[in-house]
């Protein structure tokens, strides 16, 4: 029994019922854990995202949801029901798959249709409720296409709505904009947002797309391991890291991090390092070259132009790499010694156990 | 070492007068092959042009086509023996074979490719083990199976033994390789579209893998359809003989072959079986690499 | 509220544990429901036999009076001991498959590099090439004993034409042989060229043009990339030809009924002949075990040379 402090939180300060809970849920294949004790409460209406290397269990996360893998131990309830062993189903869920999963011998249609009829329900409320999705997201003129005969985006919007027409209480993603190009993923990951702001069902997404996943989420679930690293609000995680994984993760580029006895000489004592820190962050987007001359001397290694600013890679006095962040069209030559500043309200402190410290 | 890949190699250093080199090459290794074809067409020639002949003809000078043309040869064929009925025995038990073994085969292929269960590699082990086996090893026992079965001189048999044979393994193998490869989420999306496991088998893995189905459905017909050891063991009666026993039987009272009602009716074995394999060549003959690349 | 919480969690356990039991074990039962026809049917038709075959392999059965007396390993001593019959037998088989298997893979390659790459007519070729696998190999049999009779026989008859006397193929001992083999090699040498091919288009041809490039001539690639390359391939399917020789009975049966002075009669012939002509059902159960092992043998020794190449 080790809730964690935000699922503790959540329910305190929200009196209805969580849509979701996973209580001291675990997943072995055999030897192998792959979900080691998870607790977490999702609310009603809540857009949460599971978001971690691979291999950390999100996937597998989602689909003991689905139940299209079963609990080794532990519960997983919908609503008030502990749904360990009811089937797929009759869970209340539906799931949009990597891949969209479209069969390939129905039509666009006829795909969004089947799980209606596999459930029995009358032909012509199948009809009018793939007319209503289709509609929503703007299918009509593809009704009767084959899925082979439709683009990237057609495809994940018929696989979008084939999980609508079901009405289901469970919006569940397992990366689904993985497959599409850049551009196209940009707009999908509106488009979703739209619906989940239009429907208001509880959405979990799993993606390892850190960005995906900031732009998308009510709450963050960050998983290493098969464990929970961090529940919280993008901000939160952007902001209040509780550990060097979570900080590391979370933003892009990566957080720079450096032993604090590296540093170079005086910059500890600047800082202020709180007692028990070894290792300190700072964003990359945080710091900058500062042409008073004043900070941490640094030596220009690299830099890599990328349009509206530059990625700077610099060596810190003491050998330390580091990264920033240069607005701006022109960057000083590589060789060149310069400053860095930061933003003191944005240093983070970490202990021996890689947890952060936080100040006050 | 083919034609247009050689000639292209010759053309880089030839330069101009590739065109003619290529020209020559291709004439040589066309009439190469060409000559290599000569046994490979001939007796079915032969086999055609006899069969119109009479039984004097035929041992007669050498002619590819007939003096005249004995069409009665073909009648005959159906007086000497049911020779009809054996056509039709042929066909439908060839067809209870196909299709007996596209339900079983599909099963099991599904479940060992698909579903997590205690034992299912040592079924596979099993199963293995009478890849390779010649059905003559298990004739004999079969044969004392059969009788005490009481299935002698039924057609049960040569449903049940090349359906639950070397041959129907063989077959579970490749709808199992071929179930293996497909995308695993479709059958997901079915599952969570409601669909049992039988459901998710018949309406989602099938319809998927019409190619093996296909595949598997020529070689088990033409596996049946050429089966001779099974009949000659296990029928006595004339009226349930196959085809290939039918054209075996026609012979005079000393066993001594009627060349010219065997022709006849051999023609009328093989002409349709080699019209349906010229109509589908392509399918057929995928069929057959696809069960040799099963390994 | 603590214990209460506890007390619920446990419950929801209990459940969830039996159910899940049930659940799994649903899934379990559908999968064995799957593979149990053919594993049932396997274990009567095919397993039960060898086993049986075994048995039956140390039994003196007379048919007629359905008396049976185990008389251990009488039969096997009875084969390699002293009937010569078995060791002719063995050797009938040994010439037929080293006679089969050489032509067969040499020809079907040679076809297959001819045949693998596009061009016009290729299409017709293979075609061709194919067409006796998919014909009856009682057809096939009954045709070529027709064309190779001694007197008026179309090959003699066009021999003769050329002014040569052609010898009565089928009724001579080593001709019987080389024809029972040519012809075969006729029936099948279409699917080994298809293996062949499908195996020649699975090697990338970027492999042929870097080498085309680095100046080598078309039998050195063939020789140093395509030959290494379609080793596996080979492999596969020089078991698979040496297996199926051993089991070639439809052929010979119609052709030479294992004459002339049994110099055709191979081993599953003289096991269907002592079987279900002389009803020496022991003896051609030994028989019948002693091609069992060696078919395994083969197929054991396939599995072992993949796992080397392999590793």
């Amino acid at each position: 029994m080790r809730p964690t402090m935000d699922t503790q939180q959540a329910t305190t300060s929200d009196p209805r019922l969580p849509a979701l809970e996973f209580q001291n849920v675990a997943k072995s294949f055999g030897a192998v854990n792959v979900i080691r004790g998870v607790d977490l409460q999702v609310r009603e209406g809540e857009f949460v995202v599971f978001v971690g290397p691979s291999g950390c269990g999100k996937s597998t996360l989602l689909r003991m949801i689905s139940g299209l893998e079963d609990v080794t131990s532990g519960t997983v309830s919908i609503g008030e029901r502990v749904v360990n062993d009811v089937p797929p189903a009759r869970r209340g869920v539906a799931m949009v798959f990597q891949s969209y999963a479209l069969y390939p011998h129905l039509t666009v249609a006829q795909n969004m249709g089947f799980g209606l009829k596999v459930r029995k329900m009358p032909a012509r409320e199948i009809e009018s409720r793939v007319a209503d999705a289709s509609a929503t997201l703007k299918l009509d003129a593809l009704l009767d296409r084959f899925p082979r005969e439709l683009s990237g985006g057609q495809r994940q919007r018929v696989a979008i709505g084939r999980a609508i027409v079901g009405n289901p209480r469970i919006f569940l993603f397992d990366e689904p904009l993985s497959n599409l190009d850049a551009e196209l993923r940009v707009h999908m990951r509106a488009e979703i947002a739209q619906l989940h702001e239009r429907l208001g069902n509880t959405m979990i997404y799993v993606t390892h797309d850190q960005i995906e996943a900031m732009t998308l989420a009510d709450r963050i679930v960050v998983l290493r391991d098969g464990q929970i690293e961090q529940v919280g609000s993008p901000q939160e995680l952007y902001l209040r890291p509780d550990n060097l994984f979570v900080a590391q993760f979370i933003g892009s580029p990566r957080m720079n991090v450096f032993d604090i006895d590296k540093l170079p000489p005086g910059v500890a004592a600047q800082l202020g390092v709180p007692e028990g820190a070894v290792k300190v962050g700072m964003r990359p987007e945080d710091l900058s070259i500062d042409p008073g001359g004043r900070g941490m001397p640094a030596v220009l290694r690299m830099s890599e132009y990328t349009g509206g600013n530059s990625l700077i890679h610099l060596e810190l006095d003491g050998g330390a790499p580091c990264l920033i962040v240069h607005h701006g069209q022109t960057s000083p030559p590589e060789g060149t010694a310069v400053h860095l500043t930061l933003d003191k309200g944005a240093v983070h402190f970490f202990d021996a156990n890689d947890t952060s410290i936080r100040k006050g | 070492m083919n034609p247009t890949e050689t000639a292209a190699a010759q053309m880089v250093h030839k330069g101009p007068s590739h065109k003619r080199i290529r020209l020559i090459t291709r004439v040589c290794w066309t009439s190469a092959l060409l000559v290599v074809a000569v046994p490979f067409v001939f007796p079915f020639l032969w086999m055609v042009s006899s069969s119109l002949k009479s039984a004097a003809e035929i041992f007669g000078a050498p002619s590819l086509i007939p003096d005249r043309f004995l069409w009665s040869n073909f009648v005959e064929v159906f007086n000497y023996q049911p020779f009809a009925r054996h056509y039709f025995n042929s066909i439908y038990i060839s067809l209870s074979v196909t299709g007996l073994t596209l339900i079983i085969a599909s099963l099991a292929g599904y479940a060992l490719a698909r579903m997590r269960f205690a034992g299912a590699g040592l079924i596979m082990l099993f199963l293995v083990s009478g890849l390779m086996v010649p059905e003559e090893v298990t004739i004999i026992p079969n044969f004392f199976l059969v009788r005490w079965l009481g299935l002698m001189d039924t057609h049960a048999p040569l449903i049940l033994l090349p359906t639950f044979g070397s041959h129907g393994v063989m077959a579970t193998f490749l709808m199992r390789q071929y179930f293996v490869a497909l995308p695993k989420e479709l059958e997901e999306a079915g599952t969570m579209d409601g669909l049992s496991r039988l459901g998710v088998w018949w309406k989602i893995a099938l319809p998927m893998s019409r190619p093996a189905l296909g595949a598997v459905a020529i070689i088990t017909f033409l596996f049946s359809w050429n089966l001779f050891l099974e009949p000659l063991v296990f029928l006595s009666s004339l009226e349930k003989f196959t085809l290939p026993l039918s054209l075996a039987n026609f012979t005079d009272a000393y066993g001594m072959p009627l060349w010219h009602l065997q022709l006849a009716a051999t023609t009328l074995a093989v002409v349709p079986v080699l019209t349906i394999y010229v109509l589908a060549q392509r399918q057929i003959i995928e069929s057959f690499a696809l069960s040799g690349v099963k390994g | 509220m603590a214990s209460a919480m506890t007390d619920l969690s446990t419950v929801n356990n209990g459940k969830g544990r039996m159910l899940r039991l049930s659940l799994r074990r649903r899934e379990a039962l559908t999968a064995l429901l799957f593979v149990s026809p053919i594993t049932i049917g396997f274990l009567v038709f095919f397993f039960g036999p060898l086993i049986a075959v075994i048995g039956y392999s140390m039994l003196q059965w007379n048919l007629l009076t359905g008396e049976a007396t185990f008389v251990g390993y009488a039969n096997y001593a009875d084969a390699l001991r002293h009937n010569p019959d078995f060791w002719r037998v063995l050797r009938n088989s040994l010439v037929f498959a080293a006679g089969l298997v050489p032509l067969n893979m040499g020809l079907a390659l040679l076809l297959a590099l001819a045949l693998h790459r596009p061009f016009r007519g290729v299409v017709f070729f293979r075609v061709i090439f194919f067409a006796p696998v998919v014909t009856s190999a009682v057809a096939w049999a009954i045709v070529w004993k027709f064309l190779l009779q001694g007197e008026a026989g179309a090959l003699n008859e066009m021999l003769a034409l050329m002014g040569i006397d052609g010898p009565n193929w089928l009724r001579e001992p080593n001709w019987a042989m080389a024809a029972v083999i040519v012809t075969r090699v006729i029936k099948m040498v279409g699917l080994n060229m298809i293996l062949y091919i499908a195996a020649l288009q699975s090697i990338p041809r970027d492999y042929d043009s870097a080498a085309r490039l680095e100046g080598a001539s078309g039998w050195q690639i063939f020789r140093m990339i395509t030959w290494p390359l379609l080793a596996p391939a080979t492999l596969i399917i020089s078991i698979v030809t040496v297996v199926g020789s051993l089991k070639v009975f439809d052929h010979i049966y119609l052709m030479t009924e294992g004459g002339p002075e049994n110099g055709t009669l191979v081993l599953a012939f003289y096991i269907y002949q002592q079987a279900f002509e002389f009803f020496a059902i022991g003896y051609a159960s030994a028989l019948a075990v002693i091609m069992f092992v060696i078919a395994m043998a083969l197929t054991l020794l396939q599995v072992y040379f993949r796992r080397k190449d392999r590793a």
